[in-house]
């Protein structure tokens, strides 16, 4: 059980871990608005996220139809 | 009690708190947030409006004031715990804003200027605060859970000594966590409070906190010394989560009243289309007009300030401010009102008032100042509390004393345990979570709630005033009658009924939509039409007749004594073919609620901005107690200070920006889903529905939330009765006194919960 000795102090470190990169992710503003990131989506002025996975650009008018 | 700054600029300026109060004293920047010359010209008493930041009680607001009155200068001090803001009167000569906002600080809170931007970067880092304590707390409070778990479940001599002392460092280093960061606030509040010569919630929290963290320290570090060998940092981690938990929701709850109500004074244009005297048109801020100014106001705008039609003829829809169901016709020279909308066609303004002389701003003044005069009900819940945490901390510096002398081992446990057992997380827990539990199920049935004590208030109410346009009727109009005057007999009812949907059917005037939504159109070619403001339409059919629908004057007829109904002429080459006659249409349920309501106990009385007449038919219709109609914003406001002087607990049903300062002045108020923004951030309510009879269940559900605040009342009295005793005794070990607190909260919780079931 010596093994214990490494694994509780390495735990505790590890939560210490958590909460800095909690702590990074709510002071960098991820956690103000919870609904705006979902509606971007929807959102066709927004930039997409990966360029290859947007509608073709001729197709904008056609896929608001099919929606 | 002072008035309030009339100012609402929603974006003028954005100084950080703290770091630029010299800022403050800036003229210009001054000029935002206070208002001078308010004991006469000339004198130098000024007052501000402050935001203030760091309120978490009823009670704060108390400090707040005195701390601003110790200071030189100033005259007067008032501090809304409502609407977290501060209004000073002060000496312009004694004193300075940034020496207002440094007292502030100095008792521990945040004062900003209330202006928009500045109160919203604050909010952001209130939550953003708040989120990080309450996660920290929680998030170690789990760790520590699964490091005490083994002394929970484990045998006598299954866990080794060495074992168990390091399981307690390891929970000693994630409580350090939870004590210095998340705990803070109460330490804070606890030293505030103390500095004050109070005594606040925050005072037992931070010393049976700071106690149990002490002893426990010891037992972890020097097991079987003073301290004994039992540690509690999972208790003691767990307990500020959850109050935490609790200010969390608070603060959310909080910051979306205060988000509605800015939206709600930027109702007004931001941008105009000035006239200048050389003719060219330019686009400033609304905020630079002046007096004499030229404005054009495009169809669809709101009018930007209170002024006169200079050109051009139109229909202005002022429902928002004086509740008038019709659309006012307004011709050169008529005066029009800022906030109301332009309906029918571009015209050209002369503005005669801007800023905070206009109507709209009066309003929202007014309904400020309602809102600021509103008894804090929750401030008496505080005032009992103090009495009882001085018995608590009595209690326990009584049984450490007498311990200390029995069996010095066990005085400090004895103390803990007293103040754990105390701890007021289920009498402080009682009123909130019924109330929370009852609001969430009202929400899930249409009623949403913004304050909890309404709930009390709504269940206790006698006298209810319920505004007529919008909130009895639809505001929309139904046709009642149909006469058919043509004596030839040439045309049937159906024809004539068509033909007047099929000429309506070019008009936007409230009438002719209900005409058209009346009967059912054919297809007529029309040529030749033309709208004649104030009285009507004509066109010329394919057998070239001239119609005409509208004012009895317009087609020929001659008009009936004053008609309590609308009433529309359609007439065929001037002789008169048909009458329609409107009427408001009632909300389908509004007869049965107000019914159920009377048979309830609750007087119901009609106020209404619009013709007595009409609101008249109304109340006889639904059998009300009184109906009373052409009322101004203000003869509305003087109604329901009467019955409250009288003694009444009055609740206000409304709709329109003309009832927001009833609404605020009400002990409980409810806004329609539908109705103006305005009047919806100044409800205690928003009946999201539209349907008056949910008023009727929520009234229900609210009598049996107080019967569950009683009962959870009565639960934590009877659990404090039995344990306090027993813990003062020395027969309650500390785990035991924190098992107790958490199945007294449980039991409290779950009796609340009771109530989220319909």
């Amino acid at each position: 059980m010596e093994i214990l000795y490494l694994l509780i102090p390495m735990s505790a470190v590890l939560v210490l871990c958590i909460l800095g990169v909690f702590a990074w992710a709510l002071h960098g503003g991820q956690f103000d608005d919870l609904e705006q990131q979902g509606e971007q989506i929807l959102d066709r002025a927004a930039t997409p996220f990966d360029p290859h996975q947007g509608p073709p650009e001729g197709d904008a008018e056609e896929s608001v139809g099919r929606r | 009690m002072a008035e309030i700054p009339r100012r609402t600029r929603a974006e003028s300026c954005a100084t950080g708190a703290a770091a630029g109060a010299s800022v403050l004293d800036d003229p210009a920047e001054l000029e935002t947030f206070t208002r001078r010359g308010l004991a006469g010209v000339g004198t130098s008493i000024a007052e501000s409006s402050l935001r203030i930041g760091g309120m978490h009680c009823a009670a704060c607001s108390t400090t707040i004031e005195q701390a601003l009155l110790r200071q030189p200068g100033v005259v007067g001090a008032t501090v809304s715990a409502a609407a977290r803001c501060a209004t000073v009167r002060w000496d312009l000569r004694v004193t300075r804003a940034s020496d207002l906002a440094r007292a502030i600080e100095a008792a521990g809170y945040v004062a900003v200027p209330d202006t928009a931007a500045a109160a919203r970067a604050l909010r952001r880092t209130e939550s953003r605060a708040a989120l990080w304590r309450l996660f920290v707390a929680a998030f170690c409070a789990m760790q520590i859970m699964m490091l005490a778990t083994p002394a929970y479940v484990s045998g006598p001599g299954d866990l080794a000594p060495d074992h168990k002392q390091l399981l307690d460092w390891g929970s000693w280093m994630l409580a350090l966590p939870v004590l210095w960061f998340s705990a803070a606030p109460f330490f804070t509040g606890a030293w505030a409070s103390l500095r004050q010569r109070r005594i606040g919630m925050d005072v037992p929290v931070a010393i049976g906190i700071a106690v149990a963290f002490v002893a426990s320290s010891g037992a972890a570090f020097d097991p079987g010394g003073p301290f004994g060998t039992e540690v509690y940092f999972d208790s003691l981690a767990m307990f500020v989560s959850f109050l935490l938990g609790g200010r969390f929701l608070e603060l959310r709850a909080r910051h979306r009243a205060e988000l509605a109500l800015e939206e709600a004074t930027g109702r007004l244009p931001q941008t105009v289309m000035r006239l200048r005297p050389d003719g060219i048109v330019e686009l400033v801020s609304a905020r630079s007009l002046q007096p004499g100014d030229r404005v054009r106001v495009p169809v669809g705008q709101a009018f930007p300030a209170d002024g006169v039609l200079a050109e051009g003829r139109t229909e202005a829809d002022e429902a928002l401010l004086t509740g008038e169901s019709r659309s006012v016709a307004k011709a050169p020279g008529d005066a029009v009102v800022a906030g109301s909308v332009n309906l029918q066609a571009p015209v050209l303004m002369r503005v005669d008032r801007v800023g905070p002389d206009t109507r709209y701003e009066a309003i929202v003044a007014l309904m400020r100042a309602a809102r600021h005069q509103r008894p804090a009900m929750l401030a008496s819940a505080d005032r009992w509390a103090a009495p009882f945490l001085w018995t608590v901390l009595l209690l326990a510096a009584g049984a450490a004393a007498v311990w200390s002398v029995v069996d010095p081992t066990r005085a400090v446990w004895v103390a803990v345990s007293v103040l754990i057992v105390t701890c007021p997380c289920a009498l402080s827990l009682a009123a909130p979570s019924a109330l929370l539990s009852a609001a969430g199920t009202m929400g899930r049935q249409g009623l949403l709630l913004r304050r909890l004590d309404a709930i009390a208030v709504l269940a206790s109410v006698r006298t209810l005033f319920i505004d007529k346009t919008g909130t009895l009727t639809t505001g929309g109009l139904r046709c009642v009658d149909a006469q058919r005057l043509d004596g030839s007999g040439a045309t049937t009812m159906r024809e004539l009924q068509a033909v007047a949907a099929s000429l309506a059917g070019w008009s936007q005037h409230p009438l002719a939509c209900a005409v058209r939504e009346a009967f059912e159109a054919t297809g007529t070619v029309w040529s030749d039409v033309a709208e004649v403001p104030g009285q009507g339409l004509e066109g010329i059919d394919a057998r070239g007749r001239r119609w005409r629908l509208g004012a009895a004057a317009w087609v020929g007829a001659t008009p009936a004594q004053r008609a309590s109904t609308l009433r529309t002429w359609l007439g065929c080459d001037d002789v008169p073919m048909a009458s329609f006659d409107f009427e408001e249409h009632l909300r389908d349920d509004a007869v049965a609620a107000v019914q159920a309501l009377q048979r309830d106990g609750v007087q119901v009385h009609l106020l209404s901005g619009d013709d007595p007449e009409r609101a008249r038919r109304v109340g006889a219709q639904l059998g009300l107690a009184s109906a009373r109609g052409a009322l101004a914003p203000e003869h509305k406001l003087a109604v329901v200070r009467a019955a409250q002087q009288r003694g009444e607990r009055v609740a206000m049903i409304g709709d329109g920006i003309n009832d927001a300062p009833v609404l605020a002045q009400a002990d409980v108020s409810f806004a329609m889903g539908e109705g103006a923004l305005v009047a919806r951030t100044q409800a205690d309510g928003v009946l999201v529905s539209n349907r008056l009879a949910d008023i009727v269940r929520a009234r229900g559900l609210a009598r049996r939330a107080l019967q569950v605040v009683r009962q959870n009342l009565a639960w934590a009295a009877a659990y404090n009765a039995a344990c306090v005793p027993l813990a003062l005794v020395g027969w309650l070990p500390p785990w035991a006194a924190g098992l107790g607190m958490a199945t007294s909260s449980l039991f409290v919780v779950l009796n609340s919960m009771r109530l989220s079931r319909p």
